[in-house]
């Protein structure tokens, strides 16, 4: 009996509130505790690879300038103001005085130096800043003018450049070393010393847990001040918990203890009436900037499959049989807009909304492929069949790491069906479909997620057609018109330094490539976040996420 | 053979699953198309050449025996290698999160074997009772509800009654507590995780002893004892309990590798910091030598864990000490 007895008072012991959290409240107040997903691997800006880094080194490190996502202007950040030459080779750039590393160390030109000249361009270094800034198969050169001047010789204009360069720069005087000695690559990991990841960013490393949490505490010698002259940031602290399950992130953010949860649209009917019982507020920040889209390898293995996917009037048939609105409604619970261009709405500036859009009409897509294409159903089995006989088999790969693409998949196999088309679904891990896509070309359809940018030019490696994710027409020597067309729009816009003039180039491209539908594009998911209320003055966006900018961020009581 | 002898035996008999566990992991590791570095490719901003240089750098564009000759290679040094995601030591990541992971399982397999081994001769000793009855029915519901769903089912409950932490090891404000408060605080934050943990373990165990106990209770020497008027509880705890919780013991070396690698869907729901989330997606995104330091992990585990139980059952059995087969 007695040992029941202590289970018991165990048991309460466990399930009590723990005391002094009601004088806890302002440390609570003042800290901004985030979900992710996964973990961050590394602190190494510039050789991290996924977004879960990146989740963190946002708020350590700068570039010299900043891309507004409310105004889509580029601001001056560790920059104060610039030059450009009249032929747009030679940027100058004025560094800001004052700045200090976290560490409390100037913040010079020799710093900038640093990240491109001996980590950048360093070949023994692999990282995809390179790629940024390798120019026609060029890099960029540096000059240091003195401690605030920073010349940037181009090998050819680049209309990107300036939105490049927020690109973040590292510390020499700590990394120096690991650069001589080799280590670069490591250093920076999950185990290192806070205090040792040294940015000039809002916030910097208190302690890290490995697979629990990431603590930030503000950043003593940011330079930046509030209107009032008030130092920022105004949060003492930023919490990034790794909770890897959805659900839980729900229900930790339901109980109080996250402050943001990132919504799927089947959340929305369950969150909303609890807004303000449970103290938050939903935004909906706008569509997504990357989706996913059907593509047809134009190189596939079986002869009489390239006549067909070749075929541009089968593909405009296929973007007709695709019930766009059942999918936003189903997969996305209403809250996805039906795409027509390669480029989401969210992209600033740059995103047509003249391309051609494709209704969904099963009887037109019946009849383009019956009476344009050719194709009949002679043995009456409810699939057509081409002239030669074989009848309409697809193999639809796509990844199964997230569920809303195979949904999207499956609805497609469904849609297609419709229409007299046999759809196999194949699911696979995502390096698998990769390599499928990238090196051995063995496959016939897919369903992929592409991510995007603020910046149309950073996706020319999917649209160029030597680009190495054209994945859909890799072979050597079959460039078509249509390719040539866009290699030379792309082309053009690149070293183009005029905005407006830049618009019409993507603008011609846009409506190319929703004409030629060699990527099928299918509905934008929109971007809503639930936000405790707590915070004030919170205006997401899809490109800058829910807090930008972080250091103004802002509770009612401060 | 001398005892000495036969454990050395067993060692030696251990040693090429090793090698050839890692062997094998490599060998699946390619037979799944792609590497680490291909979901790189999908990147608009990095190049082919990028690529090929990562995979250069750390032999993957070499056939497979030459890779696992580079990498028996460094272990000879007692170097894991590097985590691609990483970029660290992989024995730093796996030791950074160990502990984590065997609080976690250790915790659970403990109140699972002690309430399983008690329960179970209970049970057996009263086949009638309600207890036997009510632990039937948890046993059968444990063995049939799906781990996470439990889980699942848990943290709804937590969440909609309060009191219980939702998930992670430590909460939020862990840093400002007291000594007793920390350790109430990951106290608190193992009860759901190790319930759904250790429950399925309880029931599979406590049928099994169960079972065997009731099995002893019928033996002639049960009677004998009784006749004697050996005390009830001596015949239960000393006398069927020690010759019922042999197949247990040879159970608990199996299970000695699952104490880090069977935690992993727990830990995801949970949020629990531990090495099984870690594996799963370093498997998933093939971080190769990430997966190879924990397969050398688990099947040292393996290998010790079967030796201890053998050295266990010596103690328990002494029919196995004597070198004689006893009655059965």
């Amino acid at each position: 009996m007695n040992s029941k007895c202590y289970i018991f008072v165990l048991l309460l012991l466990l399930s009590g509130p723990v005391s002094g959290q009601a004088a806890k409240s302002d440390f609570f107040d003042k800290t901004l505790v985030l979900p992710i997903a996964t973990e961050p691997k590394t602190f190494n800006v510039l050789v991290a690879q996924e977004t879960s880094s990146a989740e963190v080194t946002q708020y350590l490190f700068e570039g010299l300038t900043e891309f507004d996502p409310w105004t889509w202007a580029i601001l001056p950040k560790l920059a104060e103001s610039w030059e450009q030459s009249s032929d747009g080779l030679v940027w100058t750039f004025h560094l800001r005085k004052g700045v200090r590393w976290s560490d409390g160390q100037p913040f010079t030109s020799r710093d900038v130096r640093f990240t491109f000249e001996d980590v950048i361009f360093n070949p023994a270094i692999p990282n995809s800043a390179r790629d940024i800034f390798t120019i026609q198969g060029k890099p960029i050169t540096l000059k240091i003018v003195d401690d605030q001047t920073v010349e940037f010789h181009l090998p050819a204009p680049f209309a990107p450049f300036l939105l490049s360069l927020s690109q973040p720069i590292i510390p020499e005087h700590i990394l120096e070393n690991s650069v001589h000695d080799g280590t670069f690559s490591s250093a920076w990991g999950l185990g290192e010393k806070p205090d040792r990841v040294v940015g000039t960013g809002p916030f910097k490393i208190a302690k890290v847990l490995p697979g629990e949490k990431v603590e930030l505490v503000r950043n003593p010698f940011f330079w930046k001040k509030d209107v009032d002259g008030k130092p920022l940031p105004r949060m003492d602290r930023i919490i990034l918990l790794i909770v890897p399950s959805q659900e839980n992130q729900l229900l930790r953010f339901l109980d109080g203890e996250t402050d943001l949860y990132v919504l799927r649209g089947a959340d929305y009917p369950v969150l909303k009436p609890l807004e303000r019982k449970k103290h938050f507020k939903i935004y909906q920040a706008g569509p997504s900037l990357g989706s996913s889209f059907v593509a047809f390898n134009q190189q596939p293995r079986t002869p009489w499959k390239k006549k067909w996917y070749q075929n541009r009037d089968l593909r405009r048939a296929l973007s007709h049989g695709i019930d766009r609105a059942s999918m936003a409604d189903i997969v996305f619970n209403r809250f996805a807009v039906k795409q027509c261009s390669p480029l989401s709405p969210s992209v600033p500036f740059f995103y047509s909304d003249e391309a051609p859009c494709y209704d969904y009409d099963p009887k037109t897509a019946k009849t383009i492929l019956t009476e344009i294409v050719g194709f009949q159903d002679k043995d009456k089995d409810g699939i057509l069949e081409d002239e030669e006989g074989h009848p309409l088999e697809i193999v639809l790969v796509t990844n199964t790491e997230d569920p809303t693409r195979l949904q999207l998949a499956q609805m497609i196999r469904e849609d297609w069906r419709r229409i007299g088309i046999q759809v196999h679904l194949l699911p696979m891990e995502f390096n698998a479909l990769v390599s499928k896509l990238t090196v051995t070309h063995d496959w016939e359809a897919v369903v992929i997620g592409l991510t995007g940018s603020s910046e149309p030019h950073f996706g020319a490696n999917v649209w160029l057609s030597n680009g190495n994710l054209h994945f859909w027409n890799t072979g050597v020597g079959n460039k078509t018109y249509i390719e040539t067309k866009v290699d030379e729009l792309f082309g053009k816009a690149a070293v183009t330094l005029d905005r407006d003039k830049r618009k019409e180039y993507y603008d011609e491209w846009q409506r190319i490539e929703a004409e030629e539908l060699l990527l099928i594009p299918t509905v934008l998911p929109e971007v809503l976040y639930a936000v405790r209320d707590r915070f004030v003055s919170v205006k997401p966006t899809p490109l800058g996420g829910p807090f930008y900018p972080i250091e103004e961020l802002e509770t009612r009581r401060s | 053979m001398s005892r000495r002898n036969l454990f050395f035996h067993r060692f030696l008999m251990a040693l090429p699953l090793l090698f050839l566990l890692p062997l094998l992991t490599f060998w699946l590791m390619h037979l799944v198309p792609g590497n680490y570095f291909d979901s790189l490719r999908m990147n608009p901003q990095i190049s082919q050449a990028t690529v090929a240089q990562y995979e250069k750098l750390y032999h993957l564009n070499e056939p497979v025996l030459v890779q696992y000759g580079y990498w028996l290679k460094q272990l000879c040094k007692l170097d894991f290698g590097y985590s691609f995601a990483y970029k660290q030591p992989v024995l730093d990541i796996l030791l950074s999160r160990l502990a984590n992971t065997v609080l976690l399982t250790g915790v659970s397999f403990a109140w699972a074997w002690i309430l399983a081994v008690f329960l179970g001769l209970l049970a057996a000793r009263y086949p009638r009772s309600f207890l036997n009855g009510l632990l039937e029915w948890i046993a059968y519901g444990a063995l049939s509800v799906p781990n996470f769903f439990l889980c699942l089912l848990l943290l709804y409950l937590a969440a909609a009654w309060g009191g219980l932490p939702l998930g992670g090891m430590r909460s939020v404000a862990y840093e400002s507590f007291s000594g007793g408060e920390k350790a109430v605080d990951i106290l608190r934050h193992l009860v759901i995780p190790s319930f759904v943990l250790g429950i399925g373990i309880f029931a599979f165990l406590f049928r099994l002893m169960r079972a065997q106990a009731r099995e002893i209770f019928e033996k002639d020497f049960i009677l004998y004892l009784r006749i004697w008027h050996i005390p009830g509880p001596k015949i239960l705890f000393k006398h069927v309990a020690r010759n019922a919780i042999n197949p247990l013991v040879t159970l608990l070396g199996m299970q000695l590798p699952a104490l880090v690698s069977g935690a992993a869907l727990v830990e995801i729901f949970t949020g629990w910091p531990g090495l099984g989330s870690v594996m799963l997606q370093a498997v998933r995104a093939q971080d190769l030598f990430l997966v190879l330091g924990n397969m050398v992990m688990v099947s040292c585990l393996l290998v010790v864990g079967n030796l201890l139980s053998d050295i266990l059952l010596l103690i328990v059995d002494p029919r196995i000490r004597s070198g004689k087969g006893g009655p059965s």
